[in-house]
């Protein structure tokens, strides 16, 4: 398996017309914002681009779309978040035919597999392809089979090709067993958090982030990912700080959220698609007045 | 959408005549072979953390068997306690119980013998609200001018006690002798809100992780930890909170990972294990109480083929 670091990954939302149809046209032009804008590599669609919501077909599409937009300027990390494995195993060997620089996977949700099962999806998906495989923990942790340090250090046994874990779950106990143990089974073996919380994930060994906020502050977003980067977790806190704020402004109305708060920097991607409602106008009207009081986002960008 | 907190006007702050800073160290309650508390051997333990470098001492935490203690066994063990700190590190009594009433109890109980703190947390098993832990908490921290420090233990599922940073400000507003949290959510965003509010609001404010879970807390703002693995290796504790504070962040990890694994042979039954592990750095600590429990022969010689493995038996001290 050839050694891939992604570094600062971008997660692009998904933009969608009035019909709830995929605009291509839009996104086509948060494709080239996050290229231009300091990613490293993008991930795609995973939640922020509301994968769930789409369906197999429109999935592919969209890849289909990324890469040709892309053109090989930037690696593209291929989120397979089907529950079926079989599903999956299909959509992951299509990603590797497109050319994808890896497939991040999680486990099935909604189903309640046991921890066997849970290793058995991720080796059959990991293992379709030749590809680098990053696993990722549940968008809900609560949901399904929760994803233990155990599961993960099963599967990096028992296949080549996991390159490492994108940690949503912000849980230190986990990222440290994962981390240590794992480098123990695989030295190269990385965590990568799958938020912007970075310093504590760089801190006790992490070395990227798939960063939800990008897309909206991708100057703070990558200050902050560079210091990590340089171990410097002590001074990154301030950015941390301003970070957290703008995520715990965001968090409680979530894809809407998001997309208020791109809109609200001149980057229009249209409402989230059903069954998740958009922001009605006094929480609106709230989030501009939170963002407005953010001076830390003054200087990033605004517009295309 | 959630609530963004700035930092309001607040009491006037009531500072500590102290810092608490380091890994702390929460000694275990020694039982005799009947079950009853050994004393002197508390006394033993208590000093010998004093001795490796404990920068602070408080007792009894869940490690301590605290929920199987009766109210008379944590009055006297807090009264040895602070006899034989004696003000050589300051000292902190867990009044947390299953009763409020208890809490108060032994909250005026330790001002009384002149403890320095006390860590409390709402009655739990009950699914307390917000409201609720609110309440509480300011009802016991009224009833004290001790530094009032707060256990925040969420569960997974839901149920615990926590402290969200909305309730951490109510609590900094309304009591001016609330300066610090043990904080057991061990998780970034959880932990971020609480220091970004508390530590903007009140300066100085102690976050003390629990269980040595402190690498991934202490760039944003944690002052040390209440320990699980210092009756076993408190120099490792001692070198772990050194790196951290010389952002030595590679022997940081080499100290965290291996008090991690520690953690995961203590972690069954805990304290069961820890007692058992502490035989074999001989500091025997006698048996748990029911329902959890005692080490077998087996687990014992398990537990220190383990210790040699992670070559703790070579650095770490033996005897009391």
């Amino acid at each position: 398996m050839k050694k891939f670091n992604p570094g600062f990954v971008h997660t692009p939302v998904t933009p969608f017309k009035a019909d709830q149809s995929i605009d291509f046209d839009t996104y086509s032009r948060v494709l080239d914002f996050h290229i231009n804008n300091g990613a490293d590599a993008l991930a795609l669609p995973m939640p922020q681009g509301e994968d769930i919501s789409m369906t197999e077909v429109e999935q592919r599409k969209l890849l289909d779309f990324a890469m040709k937009q892309v053109k090989g300027r930037l690696p593209v990390i291929a989120h397979i978040g089907d529950p079926g494995t079989d599903i999956a195993v299909a959509r992951a060997r299509y990603a590797e035919s497109l050319g994808a620089a890896a497939i991040a996977a999680h486990p099935p949700y909604f189903w309640h597999p046991k921890p066997s099962m849970v290793a058995e999806h991720l080796i059959r998906v990991g293992g379709a392809t030749g590809l680098p495989l990053y696993i990722c923990t549940p968008v809900v942790e609560d949901a399904g089979t929760h994803l233990t340090a155990e599961i993960v250090l099963d599967v990096l046994k028992r296949l080549d090709n996991v390159a490492g874990l994108v940690d949503s779950s912000m849980r230190f106990v986990f990222m440290v067993e994962v981390l240590s143990l794992g480098r123990e089974i695989k030295p190269g073996f990385q965590l990568l958090s799958g938020t912007d919380y970075m310093v504590s994930n760089g801190v006790v060994g992490g070395n990227g982030v798939f960063s939800p906020l990008a897309s909206v502050a991708p100057k703070l977003a990558r200050q902050l990912y560079e210091l990590c980067a340089k171990q410097q977790f002590t001074q990154a806190r301030k950015l941390q700080e301003q970070m957290a704020l703008l995520h715990h402004t965001l968090k409680t109305a979530g894809y809407a959220g998001l997309k208020g708060a791109l809109r609200l920097m001149g980057r229009e991607c249209g409402e989230p698609r059903l069954p998740r409602s958009s922001l009605g106008a006094a929480e609106t009207a709230r989030l501009a007045e939170q963002i407005a009081a953010m001076p830390f986002l003054q200087g990033e960008p605004r517009g295309w | 959408m959630s609530t963004v907190m700035t930092a309001p006007p607040r009491a006037a702050d009531k500072k500590p005549p102290f810092v608490l800073r380091g890994v702390m160290q929460a000694p275990v309650t020694p039982l005799n072979d009947d079950f009853s508390v050994d004393y002197d051997r508390f006394a033993k333990m208590v000093d010998f953390h004093v001795r490796n470098g404990a920068p602070a001492i408080a007792w009894p935490h869940h490690k301590a068997e605290s929920p199987n203690l009766t109210m008379e066994e944590r009055k006297l063990g807090a009264e040895v306690m602070v006899k034989t700190v004696a003000r050589r590190v300051p000292v902190s009594v867990f009044v947390g119980s299953l009763s409020e009433e208890d809490s108060l109890d032994l909250a005026r109980h330790a001002q009384k013998i002149g403890a320095d703190m006390i860590l409390t947390i709402s009655p739990y098993c009950r699914r307390p609200t917000q409201e609720e832990i609110f309440r509480s908490i300011t009802r016991i921290g009224s009833h004290t001018d001790l530094p009032v420090l707060t256990y925040n233990s969420p569960w997974r599922n839901g149920e615990g006690v926590e402290f969200t940073s909305t309730l951490v400000q109510r609590l900094i507003e309304r009591l001016p002798n609330y300066t610090g949290m043990k904080d057991a959510s061990f998780h970034s965003e959880k932990f971020m809100e609480i220091s970004r509010v508390a530590l903007n609001m009140r300066p100085g404010f102690s976050i003390v992780m629990g269980l040595e879970h402190l690498l991934a807390s202490y760039p944003l703002g944690a002052c040390g930890s209440f320990s699980s693995c210092g009756a076993i290796a408190p120099n490792l504790c001692n070198r772990f909170f050194a790196a951290l504070v010389a952002n030595d962040w590679e022997t940081a990890r080499t100290c965290q990972y291996k008090i991690t694994k520690l953690y995961r042979l203590f972690k069954d039954q805990y304290p069961s294990s820890l007692k058992g592990a502490m035989i074999s750095m001989g500091r025997d600590a006698g048996p748990i109480r029911s329902p959890l429990p005692t080490a077998s022969k087996e687990r014992v010689d398990f537990l220190c083929q383990q210790l040699e493995e992670l070559g703790v038996m070579d650095t770490e001290p033996h005897g009391w």
